[in-house]
């Protein structure tokens, strides 16, 4: 048992620590800023001040092209991990997420949809993207969820993971299709297939982290009741939880995080397996600072997945989605596999 | 008076009913004793006492309806130990047995306060975790886990408890503390809304020597409906017993006794 003041220096070091990886990724790249030069440009754009002897050059670079980049992967990587940690907790099972449950390849075929037919929102065209992103992920959980009820009455939850991967592989299908039908379309379907936060643009930050902080407190607010909820229904029940309520409320908020991210940057998988996991590893499993950490976590190695895939075969990009699923499966793999010894 | 009134509960889990229109009525202060042969609707009947399960007909809790009466508000009047508890995550001891003062905390974001802890701390001692109160669960031997579950519903403090197999996996110097225990909390009360109720134990057991010790009604339950409901004494002494369970049980009990004329 780790004492409440070592949990305490545990979670500083660790908000700490994900800044600093945060400032690595804006700093990292084939063009070079001293560290003094990236504080004054943040610092000025933060209070309206000219940056004083830093090239305008330099400054556009950063501030229009990896700021928003590091921070749109950040939030993505802190909203999918978050509502990673909140499926498994309510499915009780370590492997699942909205990935495996089918929310993100919703999500992304919705946001193909709206690509290859042009369509848009009348009144704010910006959140087109988004909202289809939500609504198609929780319309494929919602078939999950109705399909598992059919097959298996008491509705456990290896019936979920199990149907989801069915319908997460058939909607990727369908992606494949239309990206075979519409090929002018190809490459940026491509893109919502394997994930990419390239060109990512303060707009997308303006979106993205509203709903991000909306929905991660929403769900901290319902920590406790998820706590008692990885016990399963029925002890919640008796506990005095209203557990269908709360799997409904969570689920919703889950796939709004979900959602958006998918929708804006395409289906990145691991990061919701292997971050809640860590974070469960360090912290023990109190929801309460699970969430939370896993936002935190989930950002940092998101990020440092995005500095890998533009570096690494620079001027060339990986896609994102395959960075994360190369660090992330034999990550995942050893811990799970060490675990499972242990046990 | 706060009883609990089943009438025509018809309830299962497929297309043929487990209990099939059952009416009984437990009253406060009452030690009942559910029994039966494996499969004979027990369990069935103490979750839909819990309403963990649907049914068909009514259930009422004093002047509450089962169909009005909030989650919340009902896991402050009935808690539930089950068969088998467990969860995938390393919650400790102490983590899993405060999850039974929920019902007790208001407030979005409420953090358990020194009497929540109070009580939790009393409840893991009666059930003999308090020395193991850090350890995660899936560190525990199946013993350990079952008092983990069962301190966490003494912590939920209500006036009813529902047992499923509370001695399951115990030694039997625990079996005997909690045969101890489950007296002595039975003999009080539990403040419920300003009132005072008298303590009221249900519990599935299998062994009727050792619920003799703390029980005194016994509802026997056959292919689904009541097939006894009276004193253990009585359906000892009757015989009925051995209808019930379809065989000789006095004999077997009998020569089972052997063993303890052995002491001296």
């Amino acid at each position: 048992m780790r004492s409440k003041a070592t949990g305490k220096v545990c979670i500083i070091a660790s908000v700490v620590g994900c800044i600093a990886v945060l400032a690595l990724c804006i700093r990292a790249g084939s063009v070079y800023i001293s560290l003094s030069d990236l504080i004054k440009i943040i610092w000025s754009h933060v209070t309206g001040n000219n940056p004083g002897n830093v090239a305008p050059m330099t400054d556009s670079i950063f501030w229009t092209i990896r700021v928003p980049r590091a921070l749109t992967a950040f939030l993505v990587g802190g909203a999918l991990s978050v509502s990673g940690a909140v499926m498994q907790s309510l499915l009780q099972n370590p492997l699942a997420s909205s990935y495996t449950l089918g929310i993100s390849s919703g999500a992304s075929l919705g946001a193909a949809l709206v690509i290859i037919f042009s369509a848009s929102l009348p009144f704010y065209s910006q959140a087109c993207l988004p909202v289809a992103g939500f609504v198609m992920g929780l319309l494929t959980v919602g078939i999950v969820l109705v399909l598992s009820m059919r097959i298996d009455r008491a509705v456990s939850n290896t019936t979920v993971i199990l149907i989801g991967m069915i319908v997460s592989l058939f909607v990727t299908g369908v992606m494949n299709l239309l990206a075979t039908i519409y090929p002018d379309h190809y490459k940026q379907l491509w893109m919502w297939m394997t994930g990419s936060f390239s060109s990512r643009t303060w707009t997308h930050v303006a979106i993205l982290f509203p709903v991000c902080l909306a929905g991660t407190l929403i769900l901290i607010c319902f920590a406790r009741e998820l706590n008692i909820m990885s016990f399963g229904d029925e002890q919640a029940s008796s506990i005095g939880v209203d557990s269908r309520k709360m799997k409904i409320i969570m689920i919703v908020v889950s796939s709004v995080l979900t959602g958006v991210s998918v929708a804006f940057t395409g289906v990145i998988g691991f990061v919701d397996l292997a971050a809640p996991h860590a974070v469960r590893r360090i912290f023990g499993p109190d929801s309460r600072i699970v969430i939370p950490m896993s936002f935190v976590y989930g950002g940092a190695f998101m990020a440092l997945c995005d500095l890998l895939a533009r570096t690494v075969i620079s001027p060339r990009e990986i896609p994102v989605g395959a960075v994360t699923a190369l660090v992330g499966a034999p990550f995942f793999a050893y811990v799970f596999l060490r675990e499972r010894r242990h046990s | 008076m706060m009883d609990i009134v089943l009438e025509n509960v018809t309830a299962g889990y497929g297309f043929t009913p487990v209990l099939d229109s059952i009416s009984l009525k437990i009253s406060e202060g009452e030690r009942v004793l559910v029994a039966g042969t494996n499969g004979s609707g027990k369990t069935t009947l103490l979750r839909v006492i819990a309403r963990l399960l649907p049914f068909d007909g009514r259930v009422t809790y004093g002047t509450s309806d089962s169909g009005s009466i909030r989650r919340k508000e009902l896991a402050s009047v009935v808690s539930y130990m089950p068969q088998n508890g467990e969860t995938y995550f390393d919650y400790t001891v102490e983590q899993t047995v405060m999850l039974g003062r929920y019902s007790h905390m208001t407030g979005l974001l409420a953090s358990p306060g020194s009497e929540d802890r109070k009580i939790a701390a009393e409840a893991m001692n009666r059930c003999g975790v308090y020395e193991l109160r850090y350890r995660a669960l899936n560190e525990l031997s199946g013993g350990q886990l079952q008092r983990t579950f069962l301190a966490r519903a003494f912590a939920q403090q209500t006036p009813f408890m529902l047992l499923d197999e509370p001695e399951n996996n115990l030694d039997v110097r625990h079996n005997s503390e909690l045969t101890d225990y489950l007296n002595e909390w039975a003999s009080g009360t539990t403040e419920l809304a300003g009132a005072s109720v008298h303590n009221t134990v249900v519990a599935v057991m299998h062994d009727l020597g050792q619920a003799s010790l703390c029980l005194e009604r016994v509802i026997a339950l056959d292919k689904g409906i009541v097939a006894y409901d009276g004193s253990i004494n009585d359906m000892v002494a009757t015989g009925r017993i051995s209808d019930i369970f379809g065989f000789d049980v006095t004999g077997y009990k009998r020569r089972e006794s052997k063993l303890w004329n052995l002491c001296k």
